[in-house]
């Protein structure tokens, strides 16, 4: 039996943070936002992290099965990656003029993305999807993008909704939305706004929230292609999220068709933070034509991170790693919960799975499981996707599903059938 | 940002709608309407239309203005609004007889329930009388969430986002409203069970409901400091809670 965890530490530091940081922590990585339910069974602040572990500040010990929300794909601290940072950071990093690894580094994506003819640097996958909007509205000259319903594509004002704070109706006022996997309505909206489609933004698949995740339907996506080429539309994939755990050749490559631009950012640098617009040739010069910077979008320790990364998931074959490791996993879950009577759904790629016990449509009894892994040591969230990094290894599965059967023991107990 | 027209909904559907919860709150409201049988009816132009009716020290509210005793109309609806403002005065046009009760028992009970949803701070020591004003409040922020999710812009695309079930909006164990939801349309329950709620937010305290309802503590720090509870199906709750902001747009 595992301990149960306690938090002590957490709350006093967050009754701290309040008293100076709006919402104390604000966004995905807070209670809130993160849904963490009941608020007492998750740690809130981190000490450290190595590998798959992190450990939070009361000095429990946790299978992090969110990796930082995607960055961590090697494992936290990888040596490789950090050598390679810390060699770079010996020499430059944020300078007036910008260091050839920077060059050193889009060529390389160049030669391992299958679409890019070149790439772009920023910080945030926000940064990326917003470069990308504004170049395809540069391009055709067209004010509106299609987005498939449950999409994030960050937080700049043009990614939210009407109803979300600080957001105008003139943010959002050229945004369409079509729901995922329907072709037919995404063909009626082309045909509505007829020459006024700048371009479509979609994650590789959808990763939504609160749903299980839903893989493109067979030829969903070489639709979706044909149909932006006919009508002079820009593609774009968001590949924020996925990025490298499907495919290193790019998500798109992954499920068979090429986008136009592609966003990276997570998994990129194993942390260090850099994210890459890439793209197809034809849109180079407009890229170039957009006023778009950041005082630390050219430093170069993320590069050379970035390129170690990329180096070491291809010499390795992380996304192979990661399948087979998230299959494992998944399976494991799956005839635990079995065992208990439950039926837990794990779906999207098993690198980045999503869970839900489908025994309870309120979500609720799925909130207990989760609750009673976080307190055990176990760092899922609610209603998020799941992320495997390549430094799980055999006995940290087994360790997990050994917890997850600890919690539906509990919960077997608390709900007998 | 604030649509007049949906305004004059919160104000006679939330506002004068919760003048049956104040008759069962206080005793004092009950006996200014006790042994009174009268239904007044408030028609607005190109706006809404329901009636009140009293009976036996007890009040509803239903749509329409149909077999009121009294009919109020109103050219406008920012004159409406102007009557809830205190800045303008109804006209009756039919039922001129009963002008007895709405200039009496009728306007000290509106004075009553401003007392309650505008209170003076001092009065809020008193607990009884801070009691009274959160719940009040709850009561018309939940109807006023109904309306803002049927009919305003904003409101509605937020309501297009909330799948079918039943949120429960409550305070600590014994209080509580339910904003049911059925294909993107709200309904008001006040007197929720717990049967069939799909998800939850609830406020530990009548204090932490009051600081959330007065802009003095925030909604998601809350959540953090477990002073607020959320649970089961969290989109929608997430969904009533834009609603919610927009509440504080058209009655704060």
């Amino acid at each position: 039996m595992h301990k149960i965890n306690d938090y002590t530490k957490s709350r006093e530091a967050f009754a701290r943070a309040v008293k100076v940081i709006p919402s104390g922590i604000y966004g995905h990585q807070g209670p809130a936002e993160g849904c963490y339910v009941p608020v007492e069974a998750f740690p809130l602040y981190s000490s450290k992290a190595r590998g798959t572990y992190l450990w939070d500040l009361d000095g429990n010990r946790f299978i992090d099965y969110m990796c930082a929300y995607g960055p961590n794909i090697l494992g936290y601290h990888d040596p490789d990656v950090d050598a390679a940072a810390a060699r770079q950071r010996a020499i430059s990093d944020c300078t007036t003029l910008p260091n050839t690894v920077m060059i050193d580094f889009a060529d390389l994506l160049v030669d391992t993305v299958a679409c890019a003819d070149w790439a772009f640097f920023a910080k945030n996958g926000g940064d990326t999807t917003t470069l990308a909007v504004m170049t395809a509205r540069a391009y055709t000259r067209r004010k509106k993008i299609i987005f498939f319903k449950g999409y994030y594509h960050g937080v700049a004002p043009w990614t939210q909704k009407i109803d979300y704070a600080g957001v105008i109706e003139e943010d959002v006022m050229h945004n369409l939305y079509c729901e995922w996997n329907n072709y037919e309505q995404l063909e009626e909206l082309f045909q509505t706004y007829k020459g006024e489609i700048a371009a479509v933004i979609g994650q590789p698949y959808m990763h939504g929230n609160f749903m299980d995740n839903q893989l493109p339907a067979p030829g969903f996506w070489q639709k979706v292609r044909k149909l932006c080429t006919d009508h002079d539309t820009v593609l774009i994939v968001d590949d924020v999220r996925a990025g490298f755990r499907l495919d290193l050749a790019g998500s798109d490559h992954y499920f068979g068709f090429e986008a136009d631009l592609i966003c990276f950012c997570k998994a990129l640098a194993n942390g260090y933070n850099v994210s890459a617009l890439c793209g197809k040739d034809f849109l180079k010069n407009t890229v170039s034509s957009i006023s778009y910077t950041g005082s630390y979008w050219m430093s170069a320790v993320p590069f050379a991170a970035a390129i170690a990364c990329i180096e070491k998931m291809k010499r390795i074959d992380s996304p192979r790693i990661l399948l087979e490791k998230g299959t494992k996993l998944g399976e494991g879950l799956k005839a635990t919960a079995t065992k208990y009577g439950f039926d837990l759904r794990v779906t999207g790629a098993p690198s980045l799975f999503y869970l839900r016990l489908a025994d309870d449509p309120t979500l609720r009894l799925h909130q207990e499981w989760i609750a009673e892994c976080v307190k055990r040591g176990v760092f899922f969230t609610n209603h998020h996707n799941h992320f495997i990094n390549a430094a799980l290894s055999e006995a940290d599965i087994a360790e997990t599903v050994e917890i997850a059967d600890e919690a539906f023991a509990v919960l077997r107990e608390r709900h007998p059938l | 940002m604030k649509d007049t027209a949906i305004l004059a909904r919160c104000n006679l559907f939330a506002v004068l709608g919760s003048i049956p919860h104040l008759l069962k709150l206080d005793p004092d409201a009950a006996a200014l309407v006790a042994g009174k049988n009268i239904r007044i009816g408030f028609a607005v132009k190109d706006g809404p239309r329901a009636t009140l009716i009293f009976k036996d020290g007890e009040a509803e509210m239903v749509k329409g203005t149909d077999g009121c005793s009294i009919k109020l109309w109103f050219p406008s609806v920012d004159k409406f609004n102007a009557l809830i403002d205190g800045t303008g005065t109804p006209i009756p046009v039919s039922g001129f007889h009963h002008i007895g009760f709405l200039l009496g028992p009728f306007t000290k009970l509106t004075d009553l329930l401003s007392a309650y949803l505008r209170p003076d701070p001092e009065r809020l020591a008193d607990p009884v009388f801070f009691e009274r004003s959160t719940t009040l409040m709850l009561y018309v922020i939940g109807r006023a969430i109904v309306q803002i999710g049927n009919h305003d812009k904003v409101g509605q695309f937020s309501a297009s986002n909330i799948t079918d079930g039943k949120i429960k909006l409550g305070i600590g164990d014994t209080l509580a409203v339910a904003i049911h939801c059925r294909d993107h349309h709200l309904m008001f329950n006040h007197t929720p069970n717990d049967e069939g709620v799909t998800s939850q937010m609830v406020f530990d305290s009548l204090t932490t409901a009051r600081d959330l309802f007065d802009g003095k503590i925030n909604a998601i720090v809350a959540v953090g400091m477990g002073q607020v509870r959320i649970g089961g199906m969290i989109s929608q709750v997430d969904n009533i809670n834009r609603i919610l902001d927009r509440v504080a747009i058209y009655l704060a």
